[in-house]
């Protein structure tokens, strides 16, 4: 099956002042099939799922997120993070297809 | 005639939320709710119950009234309990707020499923047990004596030395008490109020034409709506022309949703001419082909698949129709019907920035809480929902609650003003969630004596389920669209039943009685048929088959009414069937007469009921009465059919129901509770009637009736 | 007194009914007594945890008190933690005790987000309740349950 993972939306602030919490707010557009849904003729509709969620700030991971079938469509998720240095948050997602999505944000980091 | 609320004729309030500053616009409805806090609010003894210093006795109510009389009995069976003066009883709806707010303290909200009664009555009484408890430890309190010399009766509490008092002048006391957690239940032969019928609650202003409905509700400054919702299912608005209509009379705005459009206006009459002149287009996606005769192409195929998911098996089937002496085969068919509430949907809302009202006749407050919170994006906790008696529910009004998401909408384009969205009759028509379309095979065999040896019924037909509650379809298998199949009485040693779901782009919903409104129309015409190439009397066929079930004792009942023993009088003939559902066993006799081959005279209906208790014997037999007029209705007059992706019929013209005209001179109802359990009322009757009727239909004209409505087959209804 | 559902109940005061309090060897506290956790929740508690005690405290879980269809709910798991170096939550995990599968999601966290608050949408298929378990940095296990109620599933 073809992994039908879509476009992906993240929000972090553009700035920052150091040690300030952030909120991250993040959506990634799939199906995110759960695999208990039937067909107009009672079959089962496959499995097909947003794995993993992770953010990584500066090469280093700060949110994994394991999903399983009861998240909803369009997986979404906010958290926060200490805002430490100027730089890249990089966010992936993968399906179970193969699938992955990409994300890139910059924050800049004032004392 | 409706019935507006104005300002002085009414209680009107106007209370002023301090902390927020916002103004609180309040009436008294009619069976309003009450919040349980507010300055000179008496407190309540327990949740259920407020009992005013003048002993009225407030009981809340947590379902909703429909015309089914559940206001009333749930009222009785707490009574019974309370002691209280059934005089001073004032029933009033559980405030939907308050509920959530209290952790859903009054329970299920829900009204479906016949099961008011049945599945409130152990807590109910409860409610009022453990209320006439208190009470009556307030009192002895008061007096200094035990609770268990003291005795409550029509609302007065004595003690043997002379001591009396009201429950109005304890109630206060009472309402400090820790709320007894298992209060002692009356035994059921000193129930004086149960298996009574006192005059219900909802008759009276419904017959002088003063219930106020959803659609009756005004409030200053409101303004009216009418929707257009994308006529084939499943479809997207795609443009709308706003400035066609901006200059006609009384035109405020415009509203668009995902698939509905509508116009607001100062009256409801011109907010719907401005709609059907307002230019829309619509992206009906895939299903615009789709019509009745490719919905019956695609049923086809489930009659026709090679194999199909089992509901139930029993013995071999397949075996027993290969070694039968005779064997009878036949199709039926049942079309889409519509629930056509007398009251189309209307939902009445007010959106602030930070609560919203809505005025609705809902059967299932909860849901409607839900959905306008969810659309709104304001917590539950600022919901307010004004439950209304609702102008026939049926099961149109619980689940399905796109007029409430629809008002809401509206309502937040202009905060601060009361929206009231009507759906015009024809909106009401066509977007109805409808009883699924079927088709059924079923063959039988019997052995060289006539005996019932195998059964295979292979049923094709659109779930409702699976758009609610998805979990409960297994394996391919709907277990409410097989019942009166999978849970058949019938001692048939073989039996086969397989379910080949078929779904379809028109949306489903619970039409009274689901599939207890075709499964018997198929399953006791075809019995009929079966005993009739045995060569026996249906009835007779039907009775060693049934041994040991409840469902003998209703049909030998409604059988000895008929005088079935006896021949009919010339020119009668009498069909008889027999249905268990939600809870209870009824069967039906229907007696009729044919003129010229197609015209029907219904003489009278028998129907009998064993649902174990009755609270209110005259509601019972009015469930009775009005399912049997649903039943006589459905198999005559109705149908929705579907042409170029949407539904045909538009109103009452050609959707006809039956009129006071075609309805018999006698239905009489056996209600014959055995007890030792509680059986649903509202939808069960109907099961049996069409069946009876149809069966009658042959034994007049020897013309056997494989599917509905009987009108597509030249018959009607003598006037 | 919120119609959101947050750990705890909200009973009215005076009549405070006793929650369902752990016992000494138990493995998990639920909201409702009485009613036993469904084998599969159980589970997979098992499999996730061992034998390790789930305590009740610490974790805020929000979610509405009544859903419409269940396929959208909104949820907040909160754990109050000063998410230090020393003192941080290690990872959040939220369970349906009615759904097909009991798990929903499992989160990673640690000090470098700031705040132990984890938001996102799932499905509940019924009326049901919803766990969340926070693992903290030392290991300890401490949780919050909530009850939802899905009107769409009460039906014909």
């Amino acid at each position: 099956m073809m992994s039908r993972m879509g476009k992906a939306r993240v929000r972090v602030p553009e700035r920052a002042t150091r040690g300030e919490i952030v909120e991250i707010r993040t959506m990634v557009d799939h199906p995110h099939e759960s695999g208990f849904r039937h067909d107009d003729m009672g079959r089962p509709i496959p499995r097909h799922i947003v794995e993993s969620f992770t953010c990584s700030y500066n090469g280093r991971e700060i949110f994994r997120a394991r999903l399983h079938p009861a998240v909803s469509t369009n997986p979404y998720f906010m958290f926060y993070a200490v805002a430490t240095e100027s730089g890249e948050l990089v966010f992936t997602w993968t399906d179970d297809q193969g699938g992955a999505a990409t994300q890139i944000a910059r924050i800049t980091v004032t004392d | 005639m409706t019935q507006s609320i104005e300002m002085g004729r009414r209680d009107f309030l106007v209370k002023t939320a301090a902390a927020t500053g916002a103004l609180v616009i309040g009436f008294k409805l009619p069976h309003a709710a009450h919040a349980a806090e507010g300055a000179g609010q008496t407190p309540e003894v327990t949740h259920w119950i407020v009992i005013q210093p003048d002993d009225t006795v407030v009981i809340r109510i947590a379902r909703s009234e429909l015309g089914q009389g559940t206001f009333t009995g749930l009222a009785q069976l707490v009574a019974e309990e309370l002691e209280c003066d059934w005089s001073k009883v004032r029933p009033e709806y559980a405030d939907v707020n308050e509920h959530v707010r209290r952790n859903r303290i009054f329970k299920d909200m829900s009204t479906g499923g016949s099961r008011g009664i049945r599945d409130s009555q152990e807590y109910v009484r409860q409610a009022g047990a453990a209320a006439r408890e208190m009470l009556v430890a307030a009192a002895a309190q008061e007096w200094g004596v035990q609770a268990s010399e003291c005795t409550a009766a029509k609302g007065v509490i004595s003690h043997a030395s002379g001591k009396r008092t009201t429950f109005g002048k304890v109630a206060g006391a009472a309402s400090g008490l820790e709320i007894p957690k298992e209060p002692k239940l009356k035994d059921k032969k000193d129930w004086k109020l149960i298996g009574t019928s006192p005059a219900r609650f909802d008759i009276p202003e419904k017959t002088t034409g003063k219930q106020i409905y959803a659609a009756d509700v005004r409030l200053p400054g409101m303004v009216h709506a009418s929707v257009m919702q994308c006529p084939v299912f499943g479809g997207k608005l795609k443009s709308y022309d706003e400035s066609k209509i901006k200059g006609m009379r009384g035109v405020k705005s415009v509203v668009a949703g995902e698939d509905w459009v509508a116009v607001v206006a100062d009256n409801w009459w011109r907010a719907n001419k401005a709609l059907k002149a307002l230019p829309v287009e619509w992206d009906v996606g895939e299903n615009g082909n789709v019509s009745s005769e490719s919905i019956m192409c695609f049923l086809r195929t489930g009659i026709e698949a090679k194999e199909a998911p089992v509901a139930r098996k029993d013995g071999d089937a397949a075996g027993a129709l290969a070694g039968a002496a005779k064997i009878i085969e036949a199709e039926y068919h049942a079309p889409y019907l519509n629930h056509a509430t007398m009251e189309p949907q209307t939902a009445t809302a007010l959106v602030t920035d930070d609560r919203v009202d809505v005025w609705v006749g809902t059967q299932n407050g909860e849901a409607t809480i839900a959905a306008a919170s969810e659309t709104a994006g304001i917590p539950l906790e600022n919901v307010y929902v004004h439950k209304m008696h609702a102008g026939g529910g049926f099961g149109r009004r619980g689940p399905h609650q796109e007029y409430t998401k629809q008002a809401v909408k509206i309502a937040q384009t202009m905060r601060g003003t009361p929206v009231r969205l009507q759906w015009s009759r024809e909106e009401d028509m066509r977007q109805g969630r409808y009883r699924p379309v079927a088709l059924v095979k079923l063959r039988a065999g019997l052995d060289q004596n006539g005996n019932w040896t195998g059964w295979h019924v292979r049923q094709a037909d659109q779930s409702i389920i699976i758009a609610v509650r998805p979990a409960m379809i297994k394996d391919g298998v709907d277990p409410i669209n097989t019942r009166c199949f999978q849970d058949n009485p019938y001692a048939v040693p073989n039996f086969t039943n397989e379910y080949a779901m078929r779904n379809t782009h028109v949306p489903p919903g619970f039409w009274r009685a689901v599939a207890h409104t075709n499964n018997p129309f198929f399953r006791e015409c075809f019995i009929d048929e079966l005993s009739l190439a045995a060569g026996k009397d249906p009835y007779q066929f039907r009775r060693p088959l049934l041994q040991g079930k409840k469902d003998l004792g209703v049909l030998d009942a409604v059988a000895k009414a008929a005088g079935w023993e006896r021949p009919a009088p010339a020119g009668i003939h009498r069909g008889i069937a027999v249905v268990d559902s939600y809870g209870s066993f009824t069967a039906a006799v229907v007696e009729l007469s044919v003129e010229g081959g197609k015209v029907i005279d219904v003489k009278r209906v028998i129907v009998a009921i064993d649902c174990g208790h009755v609270v209110h014997p005259d509601a019972v037999k009015a469930q009775m009465e009005g399912g049997a007029i649903w039943g006589l209705s459905a198999v005559m007059h109705e149908e929705i059919t579907i042409e170029n992706g949407r539904v045909v019929q538009s109103n009452f013209s050609d959707y006809p129901v039956l009129r006071l005209a075609e309805t018999p001179p006698k239905i009489e109802t056996i209600i014959m509770p055995t007890g030792g359990f509680w059986g649903g009322v509202g939808e069960p009757p109907i099961g049996a009637v069409i069946p009876a009727l149809c069966n009658a239909l042959f034994a007049a004209t020897g013309k056997r009736v494989r599917s509905m409505p009987l009108k597509n087959h030249g018959f009607s209804y003598k006037t | 007194m919120a119609g959101k559902n947050e750990a705890g109940s909200s009973a009215r005061p005076g009549r405070r009914r006793a929650l369902q309090s752990l016992a000494a060897g138990a493995c998990l506290i639920v909201v409702r007594p009485a009613a036993a956790t469904p084998e599969r929740l159980a589970a997979a508690l098992r499999e996730t945890f061992g034998d390790r005690q789930i305590k009740r405290g610490k974790v805020k879980l929000e979610l509405p008190r009544l859903a419409e269809s269940g396929n959208v709910v909104p949820v907040t798991v909160t754990v109050d933690s000063a998410m230090t170096e020393r003192d941080n939550v290690k990872s959040v995990h939220l369970f349906a005790e009615r759904n097909n599968l009991p798990r929903i999601l499992e989160v990673q966290l640690g000090p470098y987000n700031g705040k132990a608050v984890v938001s996102s949408r799932v499905r509940l298929a019924i009326t049901q309740q919803v766990l969340a378990v926070a693992v903290l940095s030392d290991d300890t296990l401490w949780s919050a349950a909530a009850e939802i109620e899905v009107t769409v599933s009460s039906c014909g």
